[in-house]
């Protein structure tokens, strides 16, 4: 029927452009999302200021000004040695362990500078838990490596240890698989159920924010996926912080990316952050296109 | 089961996709409707109301290429979202050929002209009924049901040619009447190339289901055997 038409009749009055006086009637902008809430909209958890970080003389990073959203996943992404991880590790002062390093700037959790001189850096550390990149569960049974948090704080009651290390075995999506075999070493599991015990471990102690170094880089492929549908459960209660190597699980688990570069100084400087929607469509600068195509370089 | 965000996200497209098809149905109808009711204000609501079914594809278009972007869909998650983008023009498309519709009842206005309204509603009703049953195959994967609604075309076709040549009747015999009986011409045209397009998201059904890009065919070709080649 197609080919036996006249030419007149395939012209739809709607479409003549002649008659057209509304050229754009409908526009929506590549990575808009109506459903994420755009970044200034949302209670900031923790944000860098002006942050620089140095080891030595070596300026690691240079005044990043960051906010991390309550309840959000973000995702720190940037080639080798742009300073995501010396970032990640800001927020819970682990940096401190590192001879000679020193910041300048603040690193705010709830409004509160974590550097101040009043702070008990335990007490942080206990606010803002992490997981790393290589399981590392203790070499002690399943349930002390869970325990093992909140004895620190002082908790000896059977009971209260017994539904915390449940609690928390069952929001890292593992309390089914391991809660036959809780005196087990956590030793013989598997790597992505050591990565979940970590993550529970982690849980136990009831932080506000969770930081992710590269928590999947050593799991194979569905172990990854599994962890991946896990932060997103988590962030229901939690903020989650990511480093990752991985730019497609940035784009697969994160609300928010930030691209880190490196300055000509070899510092590590924030070019951009948004929407991880926006940055993986249609990104404001020319260096996170370059990046995320993978031309960079 | 892993990629809870990727399998969320393409429930959500689904049900999207199936909304969209539910509103360009209804303005086929109503643009229609008004035709024969010669409600000029229902006419223009079903034309400006477009923009709504435009905003809505543009909408589904852009979760999809996010998803493309964040999700990396690979095999039938890829083939489902591709498919999504192609029969989401289909609907918009289909979407203008109803409000065409309405800019013709309006354009007619109040002059005394011959509509064959009972052929048109009957026209009308049986691409929305194609529409909605493809729409539910492409949903379903229903590779059979996708292989026989492009027959149901031949029905509109013959519809459409018997006003064609009624038409053309009448303009011979009174050319008085040419201006309009070629709107009459564009509104049947439009309702023909809606059952027309229903046969490419027929298509795309078949794609998902099996991956196999092909052309459903059931034009009438006697001409093409007159030839002499």
């Amino acid at each position: 029927m197609n080919l036996s038409k006249p030419d007149i009749l395939t012209l739809s009055p709607s479409s003549s452009p002649s008659k057209r006086n509304k050229p754009i009637q409908t526009s929506i902008s590549l990575g808009e999302k109506a459903a994420q809430l755009p970044l200034d909209a949302l209670p900031v958890k923790m944000a860098a200021v002006d942050l620089s970080v140095y080891y030595g003389k070596f300026r690691a990073l240079n005044k990043i000004s960051i906010n991390i959203p309550e309840n959000r996943i973000t995702a720190l992404i940037g080639p080798s040695g742009c300073g995501k991880s010396t970032l990640l590790r800001s927020f819970n002062r682990m940096n401190d362990l590192v001879k000679g390093s020193h910041i300048t700037g603040q690193v705010l959790l709830n409004g509160k500078n974590i550097y101040g001189l009043d702070v008990d850096v335990v007490d942080i550390r206990q606010r803002v838990g992490m997981v790393f990149q290589r399981p590392n569960p203790f070499p002690m049974n399943i349930y002390d490596n869970v325990a093992y948090g909140p004895r620190l704080y002082g908790i000896r009651n059977k009971n209260v240890l017994d539904e915390i290390v449940e609690q928390s075995l069952r929001q890292a999506a593992v309390w089914k698989d391991l809660k036959d075999k809780l005196e087990q070493s956590a030793l013989a599991l598997s790597g992505g159920q050591q990565q979940r015990l970590c993550i529970a471990r982690a849980l136990a102690v009831e932080p506000a924010v969770i930081l992710m170094d590269e928590p999947a880089s050593a799991l194979d492929p569905i172990a990854t996926l599994m962890i991946e549908d896990l932060m997103e459960e988590l962030k229901e209660n939690y903020t989650i912080v990511i480093v990752t190597h991985n730019m497609q699980q940035a784009a697969r688990v994160s609300d928010f990316t930030a691209f880190l570069m490196i300055d000509e100084d070899r510092s590590g400087t924030l070019v951009e952050m948004d929407a991880t929607d926006q940055i993986f469509t249609n990104p404001k600068c020319q260096q996170t296109e370059d990046y995320v195509t993978g031309r960079f370089g | 089961m892993p990629r809870q965000t990727l399998d969320r996200e393409i429930h959500h497209l689904q049900d999207e996709v199936l909304l969209l098809g539910s509103m360009v149905e209804q303005a086929m109808l109503n643009a229609i409707d008004a035709l024969k009711r010669r409600d000029f204000s229902a006419a223009r609501k079903v034309y400006r109301d477009d923009d709504v079914i435009n905003e809505k594809r543009y909408a589904i278009e852009n979760r999809v290429l996010i998803l493309f972007a964040t999700q990396q869909p690979i095999a039938h998650d890829l083939r489902f979202l591709a498919a999504i983008l192609e029969v989401i023009t289909e609907l918009e498309r289909m979407g203008d050929y109803a409000k065409g519709i309405a800019k013709i009842n309006i354009l007619i206005g109040e002059d005394d002209t011959v509509i064959p309204i009972h052929e048109i509603t009957r026209m009308g009703d049986l691409a929305v009924g194609m529409l909605h049953r493809a729409l539910s195959a492409f949903i379903n994967e229903d590779v059979n049901m996708a292989y026989r609604i492009p027959q149901e075309d031949d029905l509109v076709d013959e519809l459409f040619k018997q006003i064609l040549h009624k038409n053309v009747t009448n303009m011979i015999e009174n050319p008085g009447i040419i201006d309009h009986s070629n709107y009459v011409m564009w509104i049947v045209h439009n309702i023909e190339r809606m059952a027309d397009r229903v046969t490419n998201i027929c298509e795309r059904t078949i794609f998902i289901a099996t991956g196999e890009l092909l052309e459903i065919d059931v034009s009438d070709d006697e001409w093409l055997e007159e030839d002499e080649f």
